[in-house]
């Protein structure tokens, strides 16, 4: 008698779709991960496809089945049914894990035949043992059970480098593991992140968020238009921070706009945007002639002026000052150093969250692409004198990315920030934290260095199918298990993790309030 | 109606003697002005003091100031800044309040909740009403500003200020200040007059709920770098303010200090040859008479060490020519044949012997014991005992001595020869 739950046996196949027969009484899930015990390890295998088996004809059965209902005849019966029907799975191996060692390694070869197999347990899933400075995403499901004592915690350092890829449809949960993923990264100083909120949804300037964290006040910096909260800071920025290659890959400029607007820069240097929305365009187009003036065009002008009016929501009042109505941008003296602070606090693996809410889908694109800008430089320069290995990862999160890594957007535009840190990032440790409903128009050389995909439900087959084609592991027959993800339910495709991981991420509000807070009142007596 | 908001006087910071005649003379200058213009208070958030109990000459002349501030009816409204906060009220500034001549406004107490509640004091004369918060060092008052129980301190009506101390992230300038800053949301909203402290150049701005935020800025010099950005121009001074309901005017009332002559020397990718050069040649003809001296001296030579760049010389010339003091900034000079590598290890120990033993083999001596795996021993030896605090009940002149001798020892070098 076996000393484990038998839920099924190996009884044919071949390596990668390996078929066994459920043992009456069980009941098989897709996706459940099960256990085949060998000499000295054990294979961990996943159900992909489950179909019926039956000793009976077709013929035979359906017969029966017209009997049953045409006739009337009750209790007409199969002989001893558990033993003449039942139900196939089909299963793929996923890892081999060597129980001495404790080594976990891509599996080569097949099940014993006849091998009788188990429901994993927790006890099987040791060697996902928490590592220092690693980030926790969820636990470990399978099918649709969870095996809390499985915690999957992931290398902090090597997959914000090498780039996060979250596809998902609305609905799903991405926020919720954005959430979660962030919540972990304030647990320490390892990481820093810019976080571009287009929904101010991430803080928790209403409900629970990321503020509720323990060390929020040391870690968590929050930048907000208006009326910030108690601690949080005024996002403004001021124009002299903006540069023209800001613009690029973002911003639709002709060549002759974008002249116009370098002209500008070489001119009036910090000042250009003010210069430039103070230029009478009419005059400055009418004396192309004039050396101190550009040979463009008052129509040029005009347009960009037009168009950074409406980009940067600029506006000038009566004694001639340049401000923009969300208040995010400002031409006079204040946010002269917000951009350096906030990649000073990124330097420092602070977690800094910008409110972009307010602003118009380009000009949230610009002002991460100014921080991102000076954070990856800053990062080149620290790699260039040595220095690179005292400072903690950067990542950027980035809602709806192919608005700067998009097939489109690259093949039209010049590469932008974001593109470039998708290519050559890692080497500087600094990497993308892209969320995507749409995987399938971001070019292949920029999925395929996206080396940790966090998977949740996709119901479009042409996203699934360009997540599958490029996942770190062969998810060739995970087509279906992905369409079927429940909501919080993900796979984790990693060149960090030894096979693609079926994941439930716990819902944010449980972790913050399992967190207690164990704050101590200081005693002060002197104010 | 009017009031007079001064910050970071810094009295005692000054330790050359022309410039603490200096310092003292624009603390007058501005108290002085401060009666002349018939103000109704002043405003003092913070850092009045260099340091919480500064020599006996210091004390004497701020006390002779404020009795005469006193005497002339004015009161004067103070909050501890970091550099002269005292933990147990054990500041001059509380000498200063015991005799009545200043007034703290802080009003705090601590709950059992931890926070924090606040209450106004009132003008008498003008009925503003004034609260405030000190600072203190590396932003530490921090917890106090988010334990802030803030509701009464809002809801209040009439004309209110706030007297701060700490650098406010919206209202800084440069990026290279110092990283102890908060974010102004920190500070109560719905005052009129955000009187600041702590940033020691003047500046004015208006938020959405944050009527007027003002920084007057040292009047004088509270760091080494204020009198290189004295040299360049920045002016000093404090500010006045009209109000009735509201805040009618803030004006910047510049106060002169001394005349300054700025020397910089670009060394980046020189030798240490051609610095000395240049500086001699910039310094040969200036009139120092009277004059602060700024010599600064960046950038990375690309030969020589930085202790060759010779100043020394220069700044004898200087000061015999009649200059009221020479100050040089080397800080950001380094070299590129004795830069430090920087090297990673578990613990202290492991770092300086690493750093060390990155280091050492860019020394050349004909001694052995200097060099190699003996070197580095050998330096964490010395460093060891360079780093030896004073012993309690040890004099200055049995202290030094004492490490003098002892590192010598560890050098090997006989002592009787040096004397």
């Amino acid at each position: 008698m076996e000393d484990f739950q038998v839920v099924g046996q190996v009884v044919g196949g071949k390596f990668g779709d390996i078929v066994i027969r459920q043992k009456s009484g069980t009941n098989i899930e897709i996706g459940d991960l099960m256990v085949s015990e060998e000499n000295g390890s054990f294979l961990i295998l996943q159900v992909f496809a489950l179909e019926y088996g039956s000793q009976i004809q077709d013929r035979m059965q359906q017969m029966m089945s017209g009997v049953n209902m045409e006739q009337g005849i009750v209790d007409a019966n199969f002989y001893e049914p558990e033993f003449v029907n039942y139900v196939l799975a089909r299963i793929k191996p996923l890892a081999r894990v060597y129980k001495e060692r404790g080594e976990v390694k891509i599996p080569k070869s097949l099940p014993s035949f006849f091998n009788k197999l188990r429901l994993i347990s927790q006890d099987d899933l040791k060697f996902l043992q928490k590592e220092k400075d690693s980030i926790f995403v969820g636990h470990i499901r399978s099918g649709s059970k969870v095996i809390k004592e499985a915690e999957v915690w992931l290398p902090a350092e090597d997959v914000f480098s090498h780039h996060v890829l979250i596809p998902a449809t609305t609905g799903r949960g991405k926020s919720n593991l954005v959430k979660t993923i962030l919540w972990h990264v304030l647990d320490t100083n390892k990481v820093g992140a810019l976080v571009l909120d287009a929904h101010d949804e991430y803080f928790g300037r209403t409900g629970i968020g990321l503020k509720d964290h323990p060390r929020s006040r040391e870690n968590l910096v929050y930048y907000t238009p208006a009326n910030p909260p108690v601690g949080a800071n005024r996002m403004t920025i001021n124009l002299q921070s903006v540069r023209p290659e800001h613009f690029e890959g973002i911003v639709d400029f002709s060549d002759a706009q974008f002249q116009a607007i370098r002209m500008a820069y070489r001119q009036h240097r910090k000042n250009w945007i003010r210069e430039l929305m103070l230029t009478d365009a009419v005059q400055a187009g009418m004396e192309s002639s004039s050396p101190s003036k550009s040979d463009f065009t008052a129509a040029t002008m005009m347009v960009v002026q037009r168009k950074l009016r409406l980009l940067l929501s600029l506006e000038k009042d009566e004694e001639g000052v340049v401000y923009s109505r969300h208040e995010v941008f400002d031409s006079t003296t204040k946010g002269l150093t917000t951009v350096d602070d906030i990649v000073r606090d990124i330097e420092s693996g602070k977690v800094v969250v910008l409110d972009t809410s307010r602003l118009g889908d380009e000009a949230e694109l610009i002002v991460g692409n100014i921080i991102a800008s000076k954070l990856l430089q800053k990062y080149k320069d620290a790699k260039a004198s040595g220095e690179i290995d005292r400072k903690p990862v950067a990542t950027i999160v980035i809602e709806e990315a192919p608005r700067v890594i998009g097939e489109d957007v690259l093949t039209s535009k010049n590469d932008n920030i974001y593109a470039t840190i998708a290519k050559e990032g890692r080497k500087f440790k600094v990497g993308l934290t892209a969320i995507t409903q749409l995987s399938s128009v971001i070019p292949r050389t920029i999925l395929a260095n996206m080396n940790t995909k966090i998977i949740l439900g996709n119901e479009m087959k042409q996203e699934r199918e360009a997540i599958i084609a490029s996942a770190s592991q062969d998810l060739s027959e995970d087509d279906k298990n992905i369409a079927s993800l429940d909501k919080g339910e993900a796979i984790i495709t990693s060149i960090f993790v030894p096979f693609a991981m079926p994941i439930k991420v716990p819902l944010f509000e449980d972790i913050v309030r399992e967190k207690t807070k164990t704050e101590s009142a200081g005693k002060t007596k002197v104010f | 109606m009017k009031f007079a908001h001064l910050s970071d006087i810094h009295l005692g910071f000054q330790k050359n003697e022309s410039l603490q005649k200096i310092e003292q003379q624009v603390f007058e200058d501005a108290m002085q002005k401060c009666i002349s213009s018939g103000v109704d208070f002043i405003l003092i958030p913070g850092d009045m003091f260099h340091v919480n109990i500064p020599e006996m000459r210091v004390q004497k002349y701020a006390f002779s100031m404020f009795r005469r501030v006193y005497d002339a009816g004015i009161p004067v409204y103070v909050v501890y800044g970091s550099h002269d906060f005292s933990p147990v009220a054990n500041s001059v500034i509380d000498l200063l309040a015991e005799v009545g001549y200043i007034i703290k406004v802080t009003k705090a107490t601590s709950n059992e909740d931890g926070s924090i509640t606040l209450d106004f004091m009132t003008d008498s004369k003008t009925g503003a009403k004034i609260a405030g918060l000190s600072g203190l060092k590396v932003g530490k008052d921090l917890e106090w500003y988010q334990n802030l129980n803030r509701s009464n301190l809002e809801s209040e009506s009439g004309f209110k200020i706030f007297l701060f101390h700490g650098g406010i992230s919206e209202m800084k300038t440069e990026s290279g200040m110092d990283g102890d800053h908060m974010a102004l949301s920190l500070l109560p909203k719905g005052f009129a007059y955000y009187a600041g402290g702590h940033m020691h150049k003047f500046n004015h701005q208006k938020f959405a709920d944050y009527g007027h935020v003002v920084y007057p800025g040292t009047p004088f010099a509270g760091y080494h770098a204020d009198l290189e950005e004295n040299a360049k121009g920045q002016k000093r001074g404090f500010v006045l303010v009209e109000f009735e309901d509201t805040v009618k005017s803030v004006d910047f009332v510049e106060l002169k200090n001394t005349q300054y002559e700025i020397i910089e020397v670009d060394a980046n990718n020189r030798k240490v040859e051609s610095v000395n050069l240049e500086l001699n040649e910039k310094t040969k003809d200036i009139d120092a008479s009277n004059k602060i001296i700024i010599i600064k001296v960046a950038g990375e030579l690309t030969s020589g060490k930085t202790a060759d760049v010779n100043i020394s010389e220069i700044r004898d010339m200087l000061s015999n020519s009649g200059s009221l003091a020479v100050n040089i900034s080397k800080n950001q000079l380094k070299s590129k044949e004795y830069s430090i590598t920087e090297a990673k290890g578990a613990n202290k120990d492991e770092v300086e012997t690493n750093v060390f033993a990155e280091n050492i083999g860019q020394l050349k001596f004909e001694q052995i014991n200097l060099i190699g795996e003996s070197g580095v021993k050998l330096a964490k030896k010395l460093l060891r005992e360079l780093g030896q605090e004073q012993l309690i009940n040890e004099k200055k002149n049995e202290y030094i001595p004492r490490i003098r001798n002892n590192a010598l020892g560890i050098l090997g070098v006989d002592t009787d020869d040096s004397q």
